[in-house]
């Protein structure tokens, strides 16, 4: 491992004002960014070419799992990448991460301090991100979108009585899922959901 | 009936991966078994077996579907984070499988005379590996799972050493099919429907299920934290209870199809599910949420899986572990006094 303080940090984010964010804020703390990627087809290849000594992943990827069985498999790697906690120890950092949306795996053998402040600049944008979507989304679409979310977002909550938060997340992760734009699984939303219902009411 | 439970909380949110062994929690909150027990429930869907074990190590979530050996690998901190966890309900058994690509299978077709014979199968599935000059790159999803035991165990029993003679490597379940048709990789083992699909679509063939290669085992289990379990213990026998029944309305025959449109809802697992529906898969992979033994969990398979995770070295060999840390996780036990 290099002596240089300068760490080389892979990014895993689908959302492109935050990664292009974080990547200034690490740059800016004297880090290297090797190589940002959206959902990506093989990770197993990026690791393998970049070396990351961290890797910074949003919590909702499925490239998580991914990430832990290559930390289990990588006996020839020269790199093994091993869970945050495992190294911190550090239960606080660890819930703060958890809340935030954001976990990371890290190179083994790197200092937890050095690894602290990554961690945190990290936090702290992908909090800053959560309270800006919502305002970011409304302003993107408009208006009569907006209306179709709304509504959909109001049937999730009654059909899962879960918060208006949580409605927004099953949509946006649909959206992902079908590899569709956010109005039209809102409007197919609608059409199942009163469909059930009508179903429900015979 | 007995007087109702002193419920500690009546609120909770459950995690769980849209697959198609979810169905007693989403069948639970559907038909009302839930609100039966007095539990208001929001299953939230996750996109990793991390985040399920993550949020509920930190208690964002207060139960969630897990694969088998979470609890085990949690309480064992073989991933980092260690956090003591069991399960007093076992939600499925069987329903893993291994596939191979279309390419991969026709050659392999040409040479297998009995797909039966599981031994003759291994052995020229090896011949075939020897023959063509590349390594099959066989993809699993989870290091902590059955499915990558299971794929383990029989590579092992046909004298195919995973770590030479095959290249293993982890791909999330929802980008298989597409890595499998596009030849990234030459086969997978995972839970359903992504063996189904592969094989509905052809774009692969099936090698032998999880149920040939181990018998009957416990599949997906509901987790919690030995203190959520400590701090609720009225709550935690509702939900067991409401899931336990659950269990039984999703194997019962008559629901089928009520089953796979609850399951094609958008929060839950689509439209991966609607094509599902009218779809009987050539091969019975024993997939089972109710029946006989199938929901006490299983001390025996929680044995043989805390072998699995020494095997691969996923224990090191200098890290003694009793065998009575099986009795903490699979909790006979509860199950035993709350299920008549």
């Amino acid at each position: 491992m290099s002596n240089s303080k300068r760490l080389n940090v892979l990014l895993i984010d689908d959302e492109p004002e935050r990664l292009k964010a974080l990547e200034k804020a690490l740059h800016a703390i004297g880090h290297h960014v090797v190589c940002q990627l959206p959902n990506t087809s093989d990770l197993n290849k990026h690791v393998e070419d970049n070396h990351p000594d961290i890797v910074i992943i949003d919590m909702d990827s499925p490239n998580r799992d991914t990430l832990e069985s290559m930390a289990t498999m990588s006996k020839n790697n020269p790199r093994p990448i091993v869970f945050f906690a495992e190294q911190q120890n550090d239960r606080k950092t660890m819930s703060d991460a958890i809340n935030a949306g954001v976990s990371a795996y890290i190179a083994d053998g790197l200092q937890p301090d050095r690894v602290k402040a990554i961690m945190d600049t990290a936090i702290a944008h992908f909090d800053a991100h959560s309270s800006l979507r919502a305002e970011l989304e409304s302003t993107k679409n408009q208006l009569a979108d907006r209306k179709v979310i709304e509504k959909a977002k109001g049937m999730l909550m009654k059909h899962q009585g879960c918060d208006e938060k949580q409605a927004f997340e099953t949509l946006r992760k649909l959206a992902m899922d079908r590899g569709q734009k956010l109005p039209n699984v809102a409007q197919n939303v609608i059409e199942v959901l009163e469909l059930t219902n009508g179903l429900q009411n015979r | 009936m007995s007087a109702p439970l002193a419920l500690e909380k009546n609120s909770l949110k459950i995690g769980f991966i849209a697959l198609l062994d979810c169905a007693p929690l989403v069948v639970a909150r559907e038909k009302g078994f839930f609100e039966k027990y007095g539990l208001n429930v929001v299953l939230c869907k996750e996109s990793s077996w991390a985040s399920i074990r993550d949020k509920v190590s930190f208690g964002l979530y207060d139960a969630a579907h897990m694969l088998a050996p979470i609890p085990l690998a949690s309480t064992l901190g073989l991933n980092g984070n260690k956090t003591p966890m069991l399960t007093a309900l076992s939600l499925s058994q069987n329903g893993t499988a291994i596939t191979l690509s279309q390419e991969l299978y026709l050659q392999l077709s040409e040479l297998v005379a009995d797909w039966d014979h599981q031994q003759h199968v291994g052995e020229k599935f090896k011949t075939l590996i020897n023959r063509n000059n590349k390594k099959p790159v066989i993809a699993t999803v989870y290091p902590y799972s059955n499915h990558h035991y299971q794929l383990r165990y029989w590579l092992e029993e046909n004298g195919i050493n995973a770590d030479k003679d095959i290249q293993l490597v982890a791909v999330p379940p929802t980008k298989m099919l597409s890595n499998l048709s596009n030849g990234v990789i030459d086969g997978y083992c995972v839970g359903e429907p992504w063996n189904s699909l592969a094989l509905m679509e052809q774009i692969g063939g099936l090698l032998t299920t999880g149920h040939t290669i181990w018998g009957d085992h416990m599949e997906k289990v509901l987790g919690v934290t030995q203190s959520w379990a400590d701090n609720h213990p009225q709550s935690h026998q509702a939900l067991i209870k409401a899931l336990y029944e659950a269990c039984q309305w999703a194997e019962a025959d008559q629901n089928r199809t009520e089953l796979f449109e609850l399951l094609s809802l958008p929060p839950y697992l689509d439209q991966a599910a609607s094509k599902l529906a009218n779809y009987h898969s050539p091969y019975n992979m024993q997939q089972r949420f109710h029946g006989e033994s199938v929901n006490a969990p299983d001390l025996a398979h929680g044995s043989f899986l805390l072998k699995q995770m020494q095997k691969c070295g996923q224990i090191p060999a200098s890290h003694v572990v009793d065998d009575s840390i099986v009795k903490s996780v699979y909790r006979h036990d509860l199950y035993k006094s709350w299920i008549a």
